[in-house]
């Protein structure tokens, strides 16, 4: 990403798509799919080295998701813990130099913001029905416009703190190394340190989220 | 910088995939794992208190076993004692009953042990005194009178003179 808003484009069966953004998210996959088979290769019943790790993972995430969601939220376990690697690897990828985030481009966090709404709403009418609509129209019809509005806030906040954050990170340290001399590489490093932080911390938001997200049509809020 | 296009279809089919592959490749073992140690710790856990429960019962029954085998020697020791008891009674019983029998035997053996002293002795005073009053009566009596003198005075001792020994 040297030049900053120009992004690279293929045409492939009438569609545009942003081929840095696609190749990038690749590597972040078989970065993500190489990590987990690393992790998870050579599991044993009495645990030792590493697989202590991934399993206090999994049931670290486990209770957060008995904790927002109750039982019906395991189901959606992987597709949690997959968001989270597959963001943190994402996010990463892009302070590595001649390398740029997938989430860097607003397709992505949007797409993934999406997918998480619509799963949200696909459960909440699949184990809700008709309670899950009525939901919108409570405490009166009246509030169905606010609840409207927060529901399409949601993707776009989610999508657009994370694709902010991410972008704003890369083109500092561009900036950062352009404007200042080779001898002087404190800011570059100190905003480099900082951007690994943001990373982190925007991959835990955006997971966190929408675990708070799909834990409302999940969770059985009447005791059903 | 942040046009739309067709990337974004091509990033959720691309998270789809990558979800179903890590679930397939990581999450899966993972969880069959965790599973699988709670239902061994689980197992385990029923196996060690039903282990506990029988060897508790094992334990008193040993010892309502071992109290019923402390009263059955305590009865035999008992049983034996009276035994012991009657045995010992009825021997002393039967020695007094053999000494009482052996004192009636020597009572009347020094009876007949007496009589017959005293039949002797009776004899000899007879023949002492026929021998005496023959050196004292210088008289030549014929010896059938002798005999009857004698007999008077021996029948006129045994009242008179033997009265004490009786």
């Amino acid at each position: 990403m040297h030049d900053i808003g120009v992004r690279e484009t293929i045409n492939f069966l009438g569609l545009t798509f942003n081929i840095e953004t696609l190749k990038m998210t690749w590597l972040a996959m078989g970065i993500v799919i190489l990590v987990a088979c690393l992790a998870t290769r050579n599991l044993k019943v009495v645990p030792q080295g590493w697989q202590n790790f991934v399993e206090m993972i999994i049931l670290w995430l486990h209770d957060q998701i008995d904790a927002m969601m109750g039982p019906r939220g395991r189901m959606l376990a992987p597709f949690i813990v997959g968001l989270f690697m597959f963001l943190l690897a994402s996010n990463l990828i892009g302070l590595v130099p001649l390398m740029a985030s997938p989430t860097n481009d607003l397709n992505t966090t949007l797409g993934l913001a999406l997918l998480v709404v619509i799963i949200v709403h696909c459960l909440g009418l699949y184990f809700k029905g008709g309670h899950y609509i009525a939901h919108f129209f409570q405490p009166t019809p009246v509030f169905v416009v606010i609840n409207m509005i927060e529901e399409i806030a949601k993707p776009i906040t989610l999508a657009f703190r994370l694709f902010g954050n991410i972008l704003a990170g890369e083109i500092l340290i561009i900036v950062l190394l352009k404007l200042m001399p080779i001898w002087m590489p404190i800011p570059s490093v100190a905003w480099l340190a900082f951007s690994i932080f943001i990373s982190c911390v925007q991959a835990v938001i955006f997971t966190m989220l929408s675990m708070a997200y799909l834990a409302n049509a999940v969770k059985d809020d009447h005791a059903e | 910088m942040i046009e739309i296009n067709a990337t974004i279809l091509a990033q959720i089919l691309n998270f789809l995939i990558l979800v179903i592959i890590l679930r397939a490749v990581a999450y899966k073992p993972v969880a069959r794992l965790l599973q699988q140690r709670t239902d061994k710790i689980r197992g385990e856990l029923d196996k060690a208190a039903a282990d506990r429960k029988a060897a508790e019962q094992t334990l008193a029954d040993y010892k309502s076993q071992l109290a019923d085998a402390h009263k059955k020697a305590q009865e035999i020791v008992e049983k034996a004692n009276v035994t012991a008891r009657q045995e010992h009674d009825a021997a002393v019983a039967e020695t007094r009953r053999e000494i009482e029998r052996m004192k009636l035997s020597a009572q009347a053996e020094i009876e007949s042990e007496r009589n017959r002293a005293f039949d002797e002795m009776k004899s000899q005073i007879v023949s002492l005194s026929l021998a005496a009053a023959n050196k004292v009566v210088s008289k030549n009596v014929d010896t059938k009178e002798n005999d009857k003198l004698v007999t008077e005075f021996i029948a006129g001792l045994n009242k008179n003179m033997f009265a004490d020994l009786k």
